[in-house]
């Protein structure tokens, strides 16, 4: 958010960061000049903040229309002696993971640096999946930063690795490092002006052969991970409890330790290093302890890696007892692993290992009175969403159809139709484009008695990341199904991102936008373009294309409500109670409980529906559903409707 | 400040700015010398969840992002729903309160499921509860600035003006014009003067 | 009548339960039920105790014997075709509306009198599409009430119309609708209770009832696609045993077993193929197609006849002494399959019969 102070040229100073600027600001004082990504919670600032300073900074900054294409870029940048980034975050990184698999094995020249956000707890994800495991299946280095500033530390330091072995170095980020702020001291700032070249002597190959280099980079850097200054024990001397930590679990140890008082008694080991790890270090601290508890997020990743040099040493060691998530003792309320960590549940766990009462109950002054029930809030489409049209038509016309259509969800902020404001529509949801995928394959079933349509939905940015395969594979197989595009013109779901579809690109240049339906006419599908506003239009065309054979593709088009209401002159829209009949109309208020859009509320006072302007984003499909004509709009005008 | 951490919560829900406010705030303690942690929640800020920030201020040294249940020192809330649900997990007798009166409804209470706490209980309750509280009309005050959107700054402006910490005006108004410019300036800096004077 | 969850009710007995009549009475009152290609679904769950939709259904129950009276002020001593004045042959005197008519034109007449006099705004007719779906048309003038004459043998919902007719303003209208269609608008005009913003039928004040043993599925256009080819489709008809369609390009028999095929099964389970709740009912007469069978059942039918006969549009004549025994045996003998359905536990049961009208039905209709 303080993007201004990525700006700041005053080495030495500590300003406010957030992860991703520091990440940002490491890159830039690391003499970046290539940077390629797809946007993807947490880390999507990183490209966009890359992208505004792209032309101060002599850098090239690029929304990529996927993550593997992404890497290939990043890598071709560091062939061509340039350091680059690439940006994914843990889902993202599967897609790249066949190439980087590949440009590990080859190695690279200049420094690469591949920043993977993670997101225990899955904040703005669909899964928790930590990313470390694929990094080691890659055999190349991992750096977990524990604050912003260690973020951006660790930026250079890996810049600096990454040369040195020509191998792509991973900052795993977690979305308390990426998304938190923190004081950061900045740098000198770079403005380099490389010259590219891709030396003639130059081979960058994927060969068997050389496995055997990679175990000897690996190799190397167990023994720079030694010296790193971000593996630190911090605590008493030959404390007999040690807690081996990363991330940001790092500062809530010791915090913890803290509040129960165990100063003197238990270190802290923080890793900075995942992968490889800095061996000697570790058995030193390993050799005094007596138990050492292992907190991180995701997956038992330290825990099994330190497990497994532990039992190799162990004449050393023993005697020493493991506490983390296999032994059941580091957990949150739904069981090891699962979850994200915070300064309670690590708290919880130190306490349980050491058998020490968690005093937090009595240190907490208990409350004087009883709070009145507060219900949960639910995700939902923002008002005016033109998704909350797109799935009530849908809905609609699936009902109309009546033979049971199945309708396959995708990745982006249409995936909240499994919710309830999306009527739990989709009975599906996978990876990015996977339901096109799907429609594939159940578009070919009829052979088996299988007689139900299917829709597949995927956003304008899902269309181009990965669904244009599955769309040839669809006309070379005639699956039988209806794609839906639901075109909101920007990357929504991660703060609007553009893609290749727009006319913008990551530095805000003018580029010539690909149109969707110019990709679908040149596989010689049919395509439609609808307004998904117009609900009942919408309802017919969807309808329509249901009973047709083969693989056909309807494009919703819409912009997302939060970019229109930005720059919106539309006129008011609201509710004329005279007309409004309240309980006393069929309709169920269904503009409140049923459509919920949630700028149209219910007015316990008169017992009539009510729309809360400062919520409104105008879009008018409200007055085009109700059964009493009571939602009215100022001068009776009617968008371009 | 004589504690070694102060521990500051900003809730609210998706589309309401809070995440600014929390960013003004911080860059503001950093500005004046403290070390800052923020720790945010916006994953679902696009979509109506809620939104939270943890922001931790220190003279001693970098705090995690996160705040220990029952130890928030102060809640800052946009929303009387979502306060009251930071209150119940993070609040204690010791803790203030500015809490914006204007209820935005969760889905299950649209869907007539749930109930929304009446107002004036949510009210009473804090205000019994906590060390102190301010309701504030802050979105109406925002809305007569001319700037709905502008409650963020309003609250802002609140929270500046209990001198909860130690910053000077100036210090807000710095970090404010270092973000903003031309127009859109000055109807947040508006926008913070009325919330400065809606505390005192 | 029981209050639970109505809306849910007709979504499992009638719509679900293959029961619906597709009348289409119930399209428009909520946002909930829509009808799309003749189809009418529920789109969402609606979760109210009370619903119209399910009061003014002619499948749910219904009792007939207070529906005799609310109409017509006393119960009907004819079992077979109900309450009625006079039975007549009749056709148009309209040279255009003759021609275009299914058989004397006689709807056609009634329904362009009634909006060109003014008795009616408008009336809720049917719209041929070729070879689709026809479509639901307020007509309100002449020339668009012609564009409507002609049968069209699926089972259109295209009272879908009427709610938003009424919506926007319309009153005063006329309905031209089969024995189900007309048996809900009754079953809504009898809810006398409401005042409610959805008591569309209270603004109907004249109904044209058809006759109508049995409707087809709305398949039976595709399949007529496949006879006709691309030629235009100008009429069908389906005289005793076999089926023709009209074309531009002349004429195709179809034989009826593969129409039966069509057939929809619900309307076995119907008591009522003469539109006993109409004001007037008009048929066909089986034997001369230059005329038309028209039965006049109310006061209002009978003026309205009237009124239309002294303008010179419509002649009558006697209804022929020796042909009423054999339409009152066909309308017994639809009426005995459905009670035997029904006593064998097949047929769908709907109507709360008075043992005097199953008796009467038993006894062969007329005379009691
Ligand atoms: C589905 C169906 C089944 C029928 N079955 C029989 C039968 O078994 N025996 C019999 O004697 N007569 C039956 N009829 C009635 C007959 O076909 C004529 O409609 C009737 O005799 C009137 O003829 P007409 O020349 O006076 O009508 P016209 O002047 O041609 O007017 C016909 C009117 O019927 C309306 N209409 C057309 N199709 C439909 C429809 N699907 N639903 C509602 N209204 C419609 C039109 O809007 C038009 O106003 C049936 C009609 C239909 C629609």
């Amino acid at each position: 958010m303080s993007f201004m102070s990525l700006q700041v040229n005053e080495p030495g100073r500590s300003v406010l960061m957030t992860g991703n600027e520091a990440i940002t600001r490491g890159a830039i004082e690391a003499g970046l000049s290539f940077a390629a990504s797809y946007p993807g919670s947490p880390t999507s600032e990183i490209l966009a903040h890359l992208g505004r300073l792209a032309n101060e900074h002599n850098l090239y900054a690029e929304w990529s229309v996927n993550e593997k294409v992404a890497i290939e870029e990043a890598a071709a940048a560091s062939f061509a002696g340039l350091r680059s980034l690439c940006i994914v975050k843990q889902n993202g990184l599967n897609v790249a993971l066949d190439s980087l698999v590949s440009i590990a094995i080859s190695g690279i020249k200049a420094g690469m640096v591949l920043v993977v956000g993670d997101d225990p707890g899955a904040h703005s994800s669909t899964n928790e999946e930590d990313s470390r495991l694929l990094s080691k299946v890659v055999h190349i280095p991992i750096f977990e930063p524990s604050t912003p500033e260690e973020a951006k530390q660790m930026t250079l330091a890996a810049y600096e690795l990454s040369e040195n072995l020509k191998l792509p170095v991973t900052l795993r980020c977690v979305t308390r490092i990426s998304h938190a702020s923190g004081n950061v001291t900045l740098g000198e700032l770079q403005n380099v002006n490389k010259q590219a070249i891709f030396a003639k002597k130059d081979r960058y190959v994927t060969n068997a052969a050389l496995h055997q280099l990679q175990e000897v980079k690996l190799a190397k850097i167990r023994q720079i991970a030694d010296t790193l200054p971000f593996n630190t024990y911090k605590g008493p001397q030959n404390a007999k409890t040690v807690i081996i930590a990363s991330g940001p679990s790092a500062l809530y140890a010791p915090e913890a330790v803290n509040a129960l008082g165990l100063d003197n008694e238990v270190g802290v080991l923080k890793l900075g290093m995942t992968w490889p790890l800095p061996e000697k270090f570790l058995l030193e601290h390993m050799k005094h302890a007596e138990r050492v508890i292992f907190i991180e997020e995701i997956e038992s990743f330290n825990e099994d890696n330190v497990m497994a040099l532990a039992a190799q040493h162990i004449s050393e060691i023993y005697p020493l007892e493991f506490y983390g998530q296999k032994s059941g003792h580091v957990t949150g309320p739904k069981g090891p692993g699962v979850g994200e960590m915070d300064p309670d549940k690590v708290k919880q766990s130190i306490a349980r290992v050491l058998g020490v009462e968690n005093n937090q109950a009595a240190e907490k002054p208990s409350l004087k009175l009883e709070t009145p029930d507060v219900p949960v809030r639910e995700m939902a489409f923002c008002a005016g969403c033109p998704h909350r049209a797109s799935f009530w038509a849908m809905k609609s016309a699936v009902a109309l159809d009546g033979r049971n259509a199945v309708v396959l969800g995708d990745i982006g902020c249409y995936s909240l139709a499994l919710r309830r404001t999306g009527w739990a529509l989709p009975q599906t949801m996978h990876a990015m484009g996977s339901s096109a995928g799907i429609a594939n394959g159940l578009g070919k079933l009829e052979r088996f008695g299988f007689k139900q349509p299917v829709i597949a939905v995927v956003g304008d940015s899902t269309f181009f990341h990965s669904t244009i395969p599955a769309l040839v594979n669809a006309r070379y197989t005639r699956a039988n199904f209806l794609l839906v595009v639901l075109d909101n013109e920007t990357t929504a779901m991660t703060g609007h991102q553009p893609h290749p579809g727009m006319s913008k690109n990551a530095m805000g240049e003018i580029v010539e936008g690909l149109q969707i339906e110019e990709v679908v006419k040149g596989l010689k599908l049919p395509v439609v373009i609808q307004d998904p506003y117009d609900v009942k239009g919408t309802t017919e065309v969807v309808y329509k294309l249901l009973q047709s054979e083969g693989t056909k593709v309807l494009v919703l088009s819409q912009a997302c409500a939060l970019v229109a209401a930005k720059a919106s002159t539309r006129p008011r829209v609201y509710i004329d109670q005279e007309q409004c009949i309240g309980d006393s109309c069929g309709c169920n208020r269904f503009c409140s409980a049923t459509f919920t859009c949630p700028a149209t509320i219910w007015d316990p006072k008169k017992g009539k529906a009510l729309i809360d302007e400062v919520v409104c984003n105008r879009c008018q499909v409200c007055v085009s559903l109700c059964p009493q004509g009571a939602i009215k709009v100022e001068g009776g005008a009617n968008l371009d409707r | 400040m004589t504690a070694k951490v102060l521990n500051i919560i900003v809730t609210g829900v998706g589309g309401q700015g809070n995440v600014l406010a929390s960013q003004v705030i911080a860059t503001a303690a950093v500005d004046s010398g403290y070390f800052v942690s923020v720790g945010e929640t916006f994953g679902a800020s696009q979509r109506g969840g809620s939104v939270t920030s943890h922001i931790r201020v220190s003279k001693v040294s970098a705090y995690g992002p996160l705040i220990p249940q029952g130890e928030a020192d102060f809640i800052l809330g946009f929303e009387p729903l979502e306060t009251l649900r930071t209150f119940r997990d993070y609040g204690n007798s010791s803790t203030q309160v500015i809490m914006n009166v204007r209820p935005n409804y969760p889905l299950g209470v649209l869907l007539n499921e749930d109930q929304y706490p009446d107002i004036p209980v949510l009210t009473g309750n804090l205000r019994v509860q906590s060390q102190k509280l301010w309701a504030l009309e802050a979105t109406n005050l925002a809305v007569d600035v001319g700037v709905p959107v502008g409650t963020n700054m309003v609250m802002t402006g609140a929270f500046a003006g209990v001198q909860f910490l130690p910053i000077s005006f100036l210090a807000y108004e710095t970090v404010l014009k270092g973000m903003f410019a031309g127009e859109i300036l000055d109807l947040n800096l508006a926008a913070f003067q009325v919330g400065v004077k809606a505390v005192s | 009548m029981e209050q639970s969850k109505m809306p849910l009710r007709l979504r499992q007995e009638v719509m679900e339960s293959g029961n619906c009549a597709r009348c289409g009475l119930c399209v428009g009152l909520c946002p909930y039920i829509k009808t799309m290609n003749e189809r009418i679904a529920f789109i969402h769950d609606c979760n109210r105790e009370d619903g119209t939709c399910y009061r003014v259904c002619p499948r749910t129950p219904t009792n007939l014997s207070d529906l005799d009276k609310q109409v017509f002020g006393k119960e009907r001593a004819d079992h077979g075709l109900g309450n009625y004045l006079e039975i007549l042959y009749a056709r148009s005197l309209n040279k255009d509306l003759a021609q275009a008519g299914q058989y004397g034109g006689v709807v056609s007449t009634l329904a362009a009198y009634m909006v060109e006099s003014g008795e009616s705004q408008a009336a809720v007719l049917t719209k041929r599409q070729n070879n689709s779906p026809p479509t639901p048309c307020l007509a309100r003038n002449r020339e668009e009430v012609l564009s409507c004459s002609g049968s069209n043998y699926s089972a259109s919902p295209t009272l879908s119309i009427l709610n938003a007719g009424v919506r926007s303003g319309l009153e005063k209208l006329t309905i031209v609708g089969r024995p189900c269609q007309i048996l809900g608008l009754r079953k809504m005009q009898a809810l006398t209770e409401r005042s409610e913003h959805n008591m569309s039928a209270k603004k109907v004040d004249f109904l044209i009832g058809l006759f109508c043993f049995w409707s087809l599925e709305t398949e039976i256009y595709t399949y007529l696609r496949g006879k006709t080819g691309s030629a235009r489709l100008l009429r069908m008809d389906i005289p005793q045993n076999y089926g023709v369609v009209t074309t531009e390009n002349g004429e195709i028999q179809i034989p009826i077993d593969e129409l039966r095929a069509f057939i929809r099964p619900t309307c076995q389970s119907c008591f009522d193929p003469t539109s006993e709740f109409a004001d007037v009912s008009v048929g066909s007469t089986e034997y001369d197609p230059e005329w038309s069978t028209l039965i006049i059942r109310s006061t209002r039918g009978q003026e309205i006849v009237n009124k239309v006969c002294n303008a010179g549009h419509l002649e009558t004549k006697p209804y022929p002494e020796e042909r009423l025994p054999l339409l009152l045996n066909a309308v017994i003998n639809k009426k005995k399959r459905v009670l035997e359905s029904l006593s064998n536990g097949k047929g769908y049961e709907y109507l709360e019969l008075s043992s005097d009208y199953t008796q009467g039905i038993e006894e062969g209709g007329v005379g009691r």
